[in-house]
């Protein structure tokens, strides 16, 4: 009895521990923004950044920059992600591979419910792809809400049969030729003898759907390999509990 | 902005609440609700395409993974033989013994307690094949399972062998006759024996009592020489789990409510 309440303590203690880390972390973060004299955010010059979204004919400034002007970033920031794609592949995939044990069946309220989710979670994935260069959202944050339908679809019928019928072979060839297929939109400028990453489509008319030049492509790839990657990631994670 | 301080101070306390909870699920929960607030204040802080990016990484995504993580880790399984007093139903409820010390164990560690009853022969390859973490049901694990992982015996028992009517009729006398091992349930033997068929069965001393409420009026009962305990049995793979087990179990003994919930259990 004695044992079993130091037990409970001892875990109770390390959580109160870690609450009081983050207060203090909190805490110091406070102090060096008062040394600093933060004075709320700098201004900005907004109409520069208008600007640059006229000229891509986006109105989502935030897309306009980082898939126009700062295209360079993301791109590199695309080959970061298939990086770390990679190496959850190439390190989970080998070590140790166990046969997956069967999985538990889901109650039928989860199972129905998951049924019912999917469509809108994935319409509402490629609305948030589609409308990236109007409104919030974009590839990323499109492909990784169409990938927690997939997922969520996977809580309810097991990670093995989502993936069985993904047929992990087409994933693969897909994923990395759509990586190719934005290396090559991005460098596409250079042999028609435009300036390097610069726009090689008309910005279109502002605020209609076909616009905004190749931003909605970008979004499109991205959103594409979000989508693969994420699952690609989620089930590696899965199959191996956790554990590497 | 009043609406971003009282977000923000909730940011702290969502998060000490997920660090908090024993099961984990609740955690996760919590995780989610803390990235829903994170997003909010993003939005607020005019931040909608971060925002959306939070609350689709922080609420959904990640959220899904780990749910999908802790389904196989999350559940301690158990397979287990219906034994009366050491693991039996009783309406929608489990009792007994085994029930409570694994129950118990469950609580310690975390995790959901899912049983399957199973044939008893059945029990051994559940847990070679992975299918279940603990095997349990009045075990008697007397070498033949080399490749399970065993608590050490924590309750003493006997063997009889029950034989008859039909052998007792017809003076098959010999001594050291021994029954069959039991296979599949004991339901099936006190069905025969209510019936008074053949029967030629060797049991432990838990199912033996269960068996010998419908009276043995006929049979022939031998209660065999020798010391057995029962035990309880852990996938190979599951270290960690026998040590937890073991732990358990020592301690349960070492403070006498091992005694207590044997004789609640066991009149």
């Amino acid at each position: 009895m004695i044992r079993r309440e130091t037990i409970a303590s001892a875990s109770r203690s390390s959580a109160v521990l870690a609450v009081i880390a983050v207060l203090l972390v909190g805490l110091f973060c406070v102090v060096v923004i008062l040394e600093l004299g933060y004075s709320g955010p700098r201004p900005i010059d907004v109409d520069r950044w208008i600007r640059v979204a006229e000229e891509a004919g986006a109105t989502n400034v935030v897309s306009s920059i980082y898939l126009g002007a700062r295209l360079f970033d993301t791109i590199l920031e695309v080959l970061v992600f298939a990086v770390a794609t990679l190496g959850v592949r190439f390190y989970l995939g080998t070590r140790g591979y166990k046969e997956v044990v069967q999985s538990i069946p889901e109650s039928n309220v989860v199972r129905v419910g998951a049924a019912v989710l999917l469509p809108p979670v994935l319409l509402l994935g490629i609305y948030v792809v589609a409308y990236g260069h109007l409104s919030p959202g974009g590839g990323f944050a499109g492909g990784v809400i169409a990938a927690s339908g997939l997922l969520l679809a996977a809580i309810a019928l097991g990670t093995e049969r989502i993936n069985a019928r993904l047929r992990p072979a087409v994933l693969h060839g897909f994923e990395w030729g759509v990586l190719l297929a934005i290396l090559t939109l991005a460098t596409l400028p250079a042999p028609l003898s435009m300036p390097l990453l610069s726009d090689p489509l008309p910005s279109g008319r502002m605020g209609s759907l076909v616009s905004g030049g190749s931003i909605p492509l970008y979004n499109a790839m991205i959103g594409v390999k979000v989508f693969l990657s994420s699952w690609v990631i989620a089930k590696h994670f899965v199959d191996h509990r956790g554990e590497i | 902005m009043i609406a971003r301080l009282v977000l923000l101070a909730l940011l702290p306390v969502t998060a000490g609440l997920a660090l908090l909870q024993r099961r984990r699920l609740y955690a996760i929960i919590g995780m989610a609700l803390f990235s829903l607030l994170l997003a909010s204040v993003f939005f607020l802080s005019h931040a909608p395409d971060v925002a959306i990016t939070e609350a689709a990484v922080g609420a959904a995504l990640v959220t899904f993974i780990y749910v999908l993580a802790i389904r196989r880790t999350g559940k301690l399984t158990v397979v287990a033989n219906e034994v009366p007093g050491l693991f039996e139903r009783s309406g929608n409820q489990l009792q007994g013994l085994e029930w409570e010390i694994l129950d118990r164990l469950a609580r310690r560690l975390g995790l959901d307690l899912a049983v399957r009853f199973v044939p008893l022969e059945e029990v051994e390859g559940s847990l070679l094949q992975g299918n279940a973490d603990v095997g349990a049901g009045g075990l008697i694990l007397d070498g033949c399972h080399r490749r399970l992982l065993r608590t050490p015996d924590y309750l003493p028992t006997a063997r009889f062998s029950i034989m008859g009517p039909a052998a007792a009729e017809t003076g098959d006398e010999s001594e050291g006759a021994e029954g069959m091992p039991l296979r599949g349930y004991l339901s099936d033997i006190v069905d025969d024996v209510q019936a008074g068929r053949s029967v030629t069965i060797r049991l432990d001393l838990a199912r033996f009592h269960a068996l010998s409420r419908y009276g043995l009026e006929g049979y022939r009962v031998v209660r065999h020489d020798g010391e057995w305990g029962y035990a309880m049995a852990v996938a190979p793979e599951r270290r960690d789990l026998h040590r937890q087990l073991g732990a358990l179990l020592k301690q349960l003994r070492e403070t006498g409510e091992l005694q207590q919930m044997t004789r609640e259990n066991l009149p």
